[in-house]
Order: C-alpha cells, then structure tokens, then sequence
C-alpha cells in the first residue's frame, strides 16, 4: 500500500532510552522522504542514554510540514518498543481508532528496583492496551532477535512489522536503500529482521 | 543514511533542524567553525566537526562559549566567514563579548550566532529566551519556523552580516533544533579564504583600529543605524508572510515552533477563512511598517510564541506608539490565554483560538479518555532517569555520601553542569546540593569556604565535570587558592563531555577534527598552582572514600582529588565488560537486618532488579554492564563478580 | 518494661544524638548503614527497618540486668557490688615478653594465648594501637598476634565492628577481648542470637577488662596530638591508684598529665555506666591498688575457671591472692561507680522510675543508691 488513509497520518514509536528510538524513526522517515512525503519527526532528547521514557512523534503528509509534536489523542499508530511504554503513550494519545504494534519484552524502571514502583502485571497490561487499541499486534522482536544471535535487530524487526502491517505508504522495496545506507556492514542480516517482522505481524 | 553535506541541489532530504543549520552554513561557504557542546545545539558542530576536513574549513570545539565566539570573531576580522553555537546558557556566557562586538562591527567575513533555546528545559537549569537578547544588544535576529527555513536563514544571515558589517543572531528553540523535517538542499559553494586582518598598524597612516569600542556613543549610535537599515530590509523578506482572509475574526502572530503547531491547528480546526496568521521570521528588529499592515485584519490579535512574549510587548510598543492604529484586543501570555513559562502544544494553541473565538471543541472521545487515563495512571511504571549502569559518577557519588556522612560536620557539595548533576536525585544519593551554572562549583564553594569566621565548619566539596572544570572553573579555582578558600575539589575525570555526546576537551588530546593534540591535565594545572592534588578510581569506593576524608580533615590550602574512570559509554564501545555478575541467593538477606536493600533501594544501578517474590536482588545480565562496584558495597558478599 | 523493637532511626535519636553511644561497635560491621569513624557512629543513608539489631545489641537501649545475668549466669542480678563472681585473685603473666609489652601484668594477653594454644578459640578479636597511635580492633590467629594487642591507650575502640564484621559463615572459636559495655552488648546478643551476622554461639570466651571511663577517639586523640609527639610514643600508661595520672612514655622518657586534666575527654555516656568491672565477662582483669606489674582477676564462670586453673597448671599465670582490704577497696570502687552512674541516670531522666536504658529493680536501686562507695 503507498498511499497515505489518513493526512496528516501520526506514528508515536515509544521506548526506553537506550533501546534506539531516534533511529527506529530515522529509518521509517528516510523512507518516506524518499517516497516524496513530507515527514517531521519530535524527539525527546536528554532521556535518550539514561533510561527515561523516549517517544518519537511522527507525521506524514502530501500536504504542509506539520509540528514535530502530535496533539493529545490523535495517533494513528503507537509502536511500542516497551510495554509499560506503550500504555503510557496511549494513556495520552490513544484514541478508539488507534492501532498498536507491541514488543513485549518489559524493561524494568530504576524505581521499580528501588520499590517505589511496581511494574504492572503483564497480563493486566497486555490487556489494557488491547482494551485500548483498535488492532493490537503482539510482535515479539526482542525474542526473535534473540534467536537470531543480535538483541539488537529488534528495532529492524519493529520496522518490518510497521510496514507488515500496511498501514503506512511503505514496503519492502522502499526500504532496502535506507537499510543499505544505515547499516552498510551487516546488510544482510537487517533485512533478515526486517523479512521477520513482516512475517511476524501478519501471523 | 544521506550526510546532511551531500552536494545534491534540489533534492529533499530529512534533516534534523540542527542538521538544516550546519548545511545552511555549508552553503554560505564559511570558513570557520567553533562552539562548546550544549543540548539543544550540540548537533550544529557535531554535524560540522567531522566533514570540515573534507570541505576544507576549520571547525573547532573551543574551552567555553566565550572563546568561541571570539575566536570566530577573530575568523571574521580576517575576512573569513564564521559560525559559533550555543545553548541558552552559553548565550550568557558569551554576553559580554556579543555587547562589545555590535558596537566594533566585523571584518570583511560575516558571523553568526546561533542560540538554541530549550523551552521547558527539557535539557537545561532554565529556559530563558534569548530574544531578548537581540534588542538587549541591537542584533538583528531570525528565527526559523521549519527545518527549510533553519538552513535557508542561516545561509542568508551571512550575506546579511556583511551586508550590515554586524553580528547576526539565529534563535532556534528544542522542537525545531531536536526535530527533523523535509529540507531542499542547495549549492555547495567552494570558497578559498586568504585571511588577513586589513586593520593591521600602518606606519604611514597611523590611526586607531576599527576593531576598538572607542568612542562607544557613536559606535552605539551606528549600531542604532545598522538595525534601521535591517528593519528596512526586513519589511519586504521573504521569511515574513501572511495566510488568511483580508478580514480575519483573529490575526495570530507568530513565529518559529509557534508558527509550526498554529498552521496545524488552524487548517485542523477548519479556520483558514476566519484565522490570519501572520509569521514572523525576522524578529528584530521588528519590520514595523509590515505588522502595521496587517494589525487592521481583525481587532483580535493573539500572539503564539514560545517562552517570553518578545512578539507580543514589540506589537503593544508598536501600537502604543502609533495612535492611528485602532486598538485591537490582545491575546497571549499576558492574557493568560498562552503558557508564560514550558513550551507550547498544539493543544494549548488549540485550547487558545477555540476559546477567543467561542467555537466548541471536542478532542477524544471522553469516555475513552478517562478510560485510557486511568489506566495509564494505574499501571504505567515510574521511570526515572538514571546514571546509566557502570557509570563511574555513581561510584563517586557513593563515595561522597560515605565521606560526608562518616565526617558528620554536615558537609556540603556544590555542583556544576553534567552528567553528574543527576546527583541533585535519586540516582546520585542526592548528593548534589546546589546546582546553577558552569563554572559556579569552585565559584559557590570558594566564598562558603571563605566563612570561617563566622564559626562555619561545614566541609566543602565542589562537584565538577573534567569538560566543566576546563569550561570555566580554572578562574574560579585560582581565586579560591589565591584569596586562601578551604574547600575540596573533587573532579569527576571521566574523559569525556558526556552530557552532550562525548566532545572532546582538553583533557582528551583530541580535537574536534579529530586530530591528536596535547593532553592538558587537570592535575598539572592544579599543582601548577600549588594545589594538593590526589587522583583515585572512583570504583576504589575505600580509596576514594579516604582520599576525600582526608581532604575535607586537611584545612590548609588547595585541595584536589581527581576520581578518574572512562565513561562507561566510551569505554563500552571499545572494550567488554570486566567482570561477569551474579547474585548468590543464599547469602542475599534482601529486606532483612543486615542490608534493607541496599542495593536496588539505594545504590540503584539499573544493572541490579529486585525479586519480589524472592525477595532477592538480581543481576539483569542485559543492563550490567560488569563493572563490580555492587559487589563492594553489597555488606553480605552476596553480589559476585567474576572475571569474565 | 518490654524490650521495644525498634530501629536505626531511633537508635539514633535515643543513643547517638543524646549523647549515650560507648562506640562499642555492636550496630556496626554487620550493617552497611552504620560505621564508626572517629569516635562517632554515622549513618550513611536511610535504613527503613523498623526492627534492627543495631538497637537490640546497643548497651545503651534498654538493658534488663536480670535477665542478661539469668541469660550468662543462671541466676538473676544480685547486690554484689562486683557481679557474679566464683574468685578474685592477682595474677601476672610469666612470659617476658607479654610482661615487657602489657598494660600491667600481662595477663589477658596470656591469657589469650594460652585460650589459643589449648584450642579453646581459634581466634580472638582485640584491640591494638597502631602506628598512628589510633586504636583498632582486629583478629588475631596466634601467639604473635595476640602479642600486638598487649598495652592499651584507653581510647573507645568499636571492638564489636570487628567481631560483626568476621564471615558469619566461618564458625571460627572466637575469644573476644573488651570493655564492659561491649561485654554487654555481646551478652545481650547471646540473650537474642543475631541473624545475618556471625553466630553468637561461636564466641567461646570472653575475656573483660576494668573500666572506669574510656577516653574519646576524637578529643583526647587531638588533645594527645597536640602535646605530645605521638609517632614517637613507646606506651600509654594510667597507673594503679592512687597515682592519679595519664602517662605517655617515648621510651624512657615520661609525659604525665593529671586526671584532672584528662576527665574532659572521656566519652560522656561513660558517667552514665554502672559497671566497672564488665560483670558479664567469663575472666574480668584490671589493675592492683598499690602494686604495679600486676592484675586483679575475677572468675566468672565455668569457661573462667577452667582456663585459670590450666594458665596455673602451665604456669602462664603466677596468680596469689588479693589482699582483703584490696578487694575491699575494689567493691568500694565498683560500688561507687554505680551510685555516680545513677545519680547522673536520674538528674537526667528527672525520676527514680525511669532509668533511660538501664532495667534495676527500685530495690537494687535504691541499694546502689544508699551504698558506701567511695574512697
Ligand atoms: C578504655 C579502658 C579503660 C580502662 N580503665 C580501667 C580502670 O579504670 N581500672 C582498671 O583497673 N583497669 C582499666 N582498664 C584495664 C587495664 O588498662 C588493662 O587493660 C587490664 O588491666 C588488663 O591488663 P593486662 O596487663 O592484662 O593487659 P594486656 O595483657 O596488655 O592486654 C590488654 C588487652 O586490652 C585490650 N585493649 C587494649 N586497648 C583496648 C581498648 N581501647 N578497648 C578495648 N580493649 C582494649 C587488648 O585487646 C588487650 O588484649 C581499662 C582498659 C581500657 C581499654
Ligand atoms: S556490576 Fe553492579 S554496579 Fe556495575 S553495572 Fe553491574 S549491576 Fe551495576
């Protein structure tokens, strides 16, 4: 699919710091730039090594250059590279019409070791965001990652399940040029991810 | 991914606002680079730095922001152009030089300030807006309100620069500096510089250089009339521009981030035949003649903005001063109807327009708001930010805790800017006790450890980074052996500017084209001036411990330990884990007497989780980063390191 | 009164800030929030326990005389002005070297020794001066170890860090060698076994030394820097009554200074102590009125009077009695001491009923109270 349904259409990909955000969004806006959309991308910054809550906010348009920053309660598309993440971003931007695209793998907070909070019971929180979202897919990247020796596609695995998921003006081939320029070295093996994640989504 | 110095005109690219500003200086062919790292801006010379060789210019990464911008200064007095950035703070630092500079003018290069301001400090001690600036020092100043117009304007303000033989200003805020966006590219042009500095002294014609603030008045008064002939330039720029119906219901001024959130919600809101919005991409000084114009399309005027009303009070100035206007309503800050302080949303913006003009206005459905709400409420964890696991501060600050603690005079740190002044939390124990500005760790401690005579017998201890004592402590440091101060201070010497990204300093032997040059250490310039100095390895909790009891029981002279550890994200991408970490779960007594968690309740590495239901601590292999400090502070022996 | 379980929070609040600590070291070493430093015990960061064995052991939270003497002796706390006791004697070591180096006869460190040989312990945890004439406590595995430990500067050392500090795992035979709040603080530990610390059942001697006032770690420790070169110091030295001074000898040389002169720097919570001759001990040595180079001993216990009868047997020990009027004088001393310590409980607390940590029947204090001590 390689049109947009929705103008401006709005992605928040959420996480952690340190689980590779910023270039998640770079990778999905690269693409679309070069599809000929006009892509802004907020990031939240100074989070980003020190295990704060991070969030892009993404908006595509054939139309203006829209603000880096997406209004309460119109995403369009939640990638949550965290659980917890995801229902926070949902708690703010959900909306009935939402649909979510979920890592399960849960990364504890500093003050849930320390005890002044409690990570959510994992069944509770899959089904509030379920209870949340029009469409939830459960894409469990880190896992797979895992099995394919490098925790670390799992970001690559997030994309292909994004664009699995056809609800963006992507596919496979528009996104080959910008895995080839971002990970030039280990080519092969992102798009082995990436051919995972759009196997995965549509399971 | 495409390199934001691509030579492909015409082509659109994704570019950070950062980005879109170190390629409009590309474009503009400077010669000349330097700044001193500052979220938001650190990305202009971290864009710059690494491609100057290749382009043929010089960038630099200078001690502080004042050095920066004069050694640009120094670039444009010999004709070749320059570029210095800086966050909000280093704007300050800079103030002196900038209100000196206006009045001398430049050299035949053009120069450019550019000052990313950090609404809603989402990185910074304050948000302070620097517009202020401008008309505080007579600096013309744009602001862009997209990605395309951070490049294009800061490629125009070099001409401009030259063209008015001043100073010239880029303000660009947090959302627009840390976001990306489409930017058509331009050419690249090739430029050789031959420096030279025209005011040399001629022994024929001996007269004072132009590069001398003397007499000020008149160079005041040609200050004056350089920013009447920007003004006169700036009513007809093409970075000014309205949309909307000749006779508007509202007219929104605004400018930069504003002006990206007010076209959303405008065209979202179904009001373009009832909203104007006027954009201001020249700030100041203000075209008066063309706002003048466009004051009668409604007699409801709000203002979008971020941080300060700037905007707002030139417009009311303005119309003060011009009884023909007629008097329109204002809306804005000082109405309350936008946020005096923060950034702005979208949804404020919204909240502001619906509410001047009486539209209704329904968000999420509002069952699904509480619903969603309250969940996110219930469930979602608290995550704090958290000195990344192996991070050589928090072993430092473990160490302070202990020796203020075990010294019990009620010792007190005084702080500075980086990574370490997350020690103000959870995560560095609360240690940090004061915390304003760079260079104000030695300044604070040196006048408290100037009160003695007042019966203070509190210890001091001054907190600073190794970037952080070269940016501008040294001063203060001198002072405080020089006028006899009792103090510490401790130097946390991680290698790096962490904070920021890693930018080399001083006391890295690296510069920021990536050549090797001399080590400055911390600890020579110290006992240069006479300072005692110790250096420990903060992962040494005892020595370090010691070192720093024995400094604060020691009241005579200078004093200095320097706990010194790579940080842990430079040493990560280089070398693997030192040790391999477990838990014994027999020794761990977790909440009982004997430790209470100690731990994951205090020492709170996030390599370390907490088995509720064990009621035992856990290693998360995937966090560690097998530094073994946890191991030492653990009082049952429980955390085990092996040499991995 | 029932013991109240309570935590560091008010340990601090009840012992440390009013002025009550002995630094014993019994809330330390198996805690990672509690450490001695110069003659202080500071707290590192916030502890949230509401129960803590810091509290329990503390010799300054409440103390309930009779049960601790039912828990060491069997019987309950008498009138005895020295405790318990099986014998009193005079003893000395016969070692040359253990008389050369100890405080009067030698005798607790021959004792010590010998306690090792015999395998009684296989270590024992006692306090040495060191270079920086600074005392510490520390683990000695044999004969030459135990030597380090002969003499004493009388500064408070927190012995029981030291012991709380031993692998809990390591069930070693230990001995301990301290003063008499320490000694009470390890009976109270054997009232209420420790967790996560060393197993109290493994201490299989504890030896206590006379004590009227310990000199603090942190005044009397600059007070001695201040007059006297202390990296020089051969050997402190408080001579049996009634010589009446503190002495510091570089080699032959002496320093004396008076008592007097000295009192200002014992630890306060000394004037609240009522025990003088650590009446919880198994063997409690101190000095002799009027005889210098040797001890007055109590036997205690069983433990006490076997390795007293084997020190005589293999002639370790010259032991010979204590005259009548010396032993008189000693109860008259240990008497005194308790009506001084009450009188200073009951100005401060204001009332006969309420004796701050201390746990005595009204009738044993009114006994104290009216009793002759004195010189
Ligand atoms: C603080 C203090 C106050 C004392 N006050 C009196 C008193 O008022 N009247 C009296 O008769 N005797 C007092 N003594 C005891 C006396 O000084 C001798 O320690 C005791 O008589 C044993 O003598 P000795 O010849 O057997 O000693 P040694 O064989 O030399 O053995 C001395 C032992 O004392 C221990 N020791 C040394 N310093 C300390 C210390 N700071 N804390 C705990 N233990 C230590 C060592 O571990 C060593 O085992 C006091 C001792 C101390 C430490
Ligand atoms: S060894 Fe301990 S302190 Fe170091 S990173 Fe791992 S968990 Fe953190």
């Amino acid at each position: 699919m390689k049109t947009l349904t929705k103008d401006p259409f709005n992605i928040i990909i959420a996480g952690v710091g340190g689980q590779g955000n910023v270039v998640l969004s770079q990778l999905i806006g690269n693409a679309l730039v070069n599809e000929g959309y006009l892509v802004t991308i907020g990031e939240t910054y100074g989070a980003s090594q020190r295990g704060g809550p991070v969030m892009s906010h993404m908006r595509i348009s054939k139309e203006i250059v829209y603000s880096p920053l997406i209004e309460e309660g119109t995403a369009d598309i939640i990638l949550g590279m965290e659980p917890s993440e995801t229902l926070r971003m949902l708690g703010r931007f959900g909306n009935p019409a939402v649909k979510t695209i979920v890592n399960p793998r849960p990364i504890y907070s500093v003050d849930v070791a320390g005890g002044e909070a409690e990570y959510p019971d994992f069944d509770k929180l899959l089904e509030a965001i379920r209870g949340l979202s029009a469409k939830t897919w459960i894409v469990n990247a880190t896992e797979e990652a895992e099995k394919m020796g490098s925790p670390i596609v799992a970001n690559t695995i997030l994309v292909g399940a994004l664009v699995g998921s056809g609800t963006i003006p992507l596919d496979r081939k528009s996104m080959e040029p910008v895995l080839e320029d971002r990970f030039p070295k280990a080519l092969a093996l992102n798009l082995k991810a990436f051919d995972r994640g759009m196997a995965l989504i549509n399971q | 991914m495409p390199g934001f110095e691509i030579d492909a005109p015409g082509t659109s690219q994704l570019l950070m606002g950062n980005e879109a500003i170190a390629r409009g200086a590309l474009e503009a062919g400077i010669g000349f680079a330097s700044a001193y790292p500052g979220t938001p801006s650190s990305e202009i010379m971290g864009s710059l730095a690494p491609v100057a060789k290749k382009m043929g210019f010089y960038a630099e990464w200078s001690v502080n922001e004042a050095v920066a911008i004069e050694a640009a200064a120094g670039a444009s007095f010999a004709g070749v152009r320059a570029i210095t950035s800086m966050k909000q703070n280093g704007r300050s630092v800079v103030a002196d030089f900038v209100s000196t500079i206006v009045l001398t003018g430049l050299g035949k290069g053009g120069m450019v300030m550019v000052v990313c301001d950090d609404p809603q400090a989402h990185s910074s001690g304050n948000e302070d807006d620097t517009r202020t600036m401008a008309k505080w020092f007579d600096i013309p100043m744009l602001e862009p309100g997209n990605y395309q117009e951070a490049k294009d304007m800061t490629k125009y303000l070099f001409d401009l620069s030259e063209q008015l033989d001043s100073i010239c200003l880029l303000r660009s805020v947090t959302r627009v500096s840390h976001s990306r966006g489409n930017v058509k590219l331009g050419e690249l042009p090739r430029r050789k510089y031959k420096a030279y500095f025209e005011e040399a002294h001629d022994t024929r014609n001996p007269k004072q250089s132009k590069f001398v603030q003397n007499p000020p008045p008149p160079l005041h008064a040609a200050q004056h009339r350089r920013l009447v002939k920007a003004q006169a330039i700036f009513e007809s720029s093409p970075f000014n521009w309205y949309r909307g119906p000749e006779k508007a219901d509202l007219l929104i001024i605004t400018a930069g981030s504003g002006w990206l959130h007010t076209q959303e919600v405008v065209k979202k809101l179904k009001l373009e035949n009832r909203v104007g919005i006027l954009k201001l991409g020249t700030l100041w000084p203000m075209p008066e003649k063309l706002v003048r114009q466009h004051l009668n399309k409604s007699s409801k005027i709000l203002f979008v903005e971020e941080v300060d009303p700037f905007i707002e009070r030139n417009v009311m100035e303005l119309v003060a001063s011009s009884p023909d206007i007629p008097r329109p309503t204002f809306y804005g800050k000082r109405s309350g109807h936008l946020n005096e302080y923060g950034e702005l949303t979208p949804d404020i913006i919204i909240k502001a327009i619906t509410g001047i003009l009486g539209i209704p206005y329904q968000g999420r459905d509002a069952d699904y708001a509480k619903k969603a709400e309250e969940l996110a409420k219930n469930l979602v964890p608290k995550r704090s930010l958290a000195l990344c696991p192996g991070c050589p501060h928090r072993a430092t600050l473990w160490a302070v805790k202990t020796a203020l603690k075990m010294d019990g005079r009620n010792g007190v740190t005084t702080g500075d800017a980086g990574c370490y002044s997350m020690g103000t939390g959870a995560t560095g124990f609360f240690q940090v006790r004061e915390g304003h500005c760079m260079g104000a760790s030695c300044g604070i401690a040196t006048g408290l450890g100037r009160l003695g005579q007042y019966d203070f017998n509190q210890p001091v201890v001054a907190l600073c980074g190794d970037s952080s004592f070269f940016h501008a402590n040294i001063p203060a440091f001198i002072n405080g052996i020089w006028n006899k101060s009792n103090y510490t201070l401790l130097i946390l010497d991680n290698n790096a500017t962490s904070m920021t990204g890693f930018q080399p300093h001083p006391g890295t032997g690296m510069v920021a084209m990536e050549e090797a040059t001399q080590v400055i250490k911390p600890e020579d310039l110290c006992r240069a001036v006479g300072a005692r100095v110790e250096i420990c390895d903060p992962f040494d909790l005892k020595q370090t411990t010691d070192a720093l009891l024995g400094m604060m029981a020691d009241n005579k002279g200078g004093k200095v330990l320097i706990s010194r550890r790579e940080c842990q994200l430079v040493k990560a991408r280089k070398e693997k884990a030192k040790y391999k970490m477990h838990v014994d779960t027999e020794k761990c007594v977790g909440e009982s007497c004997g430790c209470d968690r100690l731990c994951t309740r205090l020492f709170r590495c996030p390599g370390l989780t907490w088995d509720k239901k064990a009621g035992k601590s856990k290693i998360d292999t995937v966090l560690c980063a097998g530094c073994g400090v946890c191991a030492d502070i653990c009082p049952q022996g429980a955390i085990i390191k092996e040499e991995a | 009164m029932a013991v109240e379980a309570k935590g560091s929070r008010e340990l601090f609040k009840e012992v440390i800030e009013a002025g009550l600590c002995t630094y014993c070291g019994a809330c330390s070493g198996g805690c990672p929030y509690l450490v001695p430093y110069k003659g202080k015990i500071a707290l590192l960061d916030n502890c949230t326990r509401d129960e803590g064995q810091c509290y329990g052991y503390c010799p300054r939270t409440f103390l309930d005389m009779s049960a601790i003497s039912q828990q060491v002796f069997g019987v309950p706390y008498g009138e005895d002005e020295l405790g318990t006791v099986k014998e009193v004697m005079i003893a000395r070591s016969t070692g040359k070297r253990i008389k050369e180096k100890g405080q009067y006869g030698g005798t607790v460190t021959a004792l010590m020794s010998l306690a090792l040989a015999e395998g009684l312990i296989d270590g024992a945890i006692l306090t040495r001066t060191g270079k920086d004439k600074a005392a510490s406590a520390y683990l000695a595995n044999s004969a030459a170890e135990v030597l380090q430990g002969a003499g004493s500067n009388y500064l408070a050392c927190p012995v029981l860090e030291t012991y709380n500090r031993t692998p809990k795992d390591s069930h070693r035979k230990l001995g301990i060698v301290g003063v008499p709040c320490q000694v009470i603080a390890l009976s109270k530990m054997k009232q209420k076994p420790p967790e996560n610390r060393p197993d109290i059942g493994d201490v299989k001697l504890v030896v206590g030394l006379f004590c009227t006032w310990a000199l603090s770690p942190d005044g009397f420790y600059k007070f001695l820097k201040e007059n006297v070169d202390l990296p020089k110091v051969t050997r402190f030295d408080i001579p049996p009554p009634p010589a009446k001074r503190f002495d510091a000898y570089i080699g032959t040389e002496r320093k004396s200074f008076p008592l007097e002169q000295i009192r200002q720097h014992t630890m306060p919570t000394c004037a609240y102590c009522l025990d003088m001759t650590a009446e919880f001990a198994d063997i409690s040595v101190g000095s002799v009125e009027g005889l210098e180079g040797w001890n007055t001993v109590i036997v205690r216990t069983r433990t006490g009077a076997e390795l007293m009868e084997t020190a005589k047997k293999k002639k370790k020990l010259e032991i010979d009695k204590l005259p009548a009027q010396n032993l008189a004088h000693l109860k008259e001393a240990s008497l005194l001491k308790k009506k001084r310590a009450l009188t200073e409980i009951i100005k401060r607390s204001g009332s006969k009923n309420k004796l701050l940590y201390l746990g005595l029947s009204p009738r044993l204090v009114d006994k104290f109270l009216n009793g002759q001590g004195g010189k």
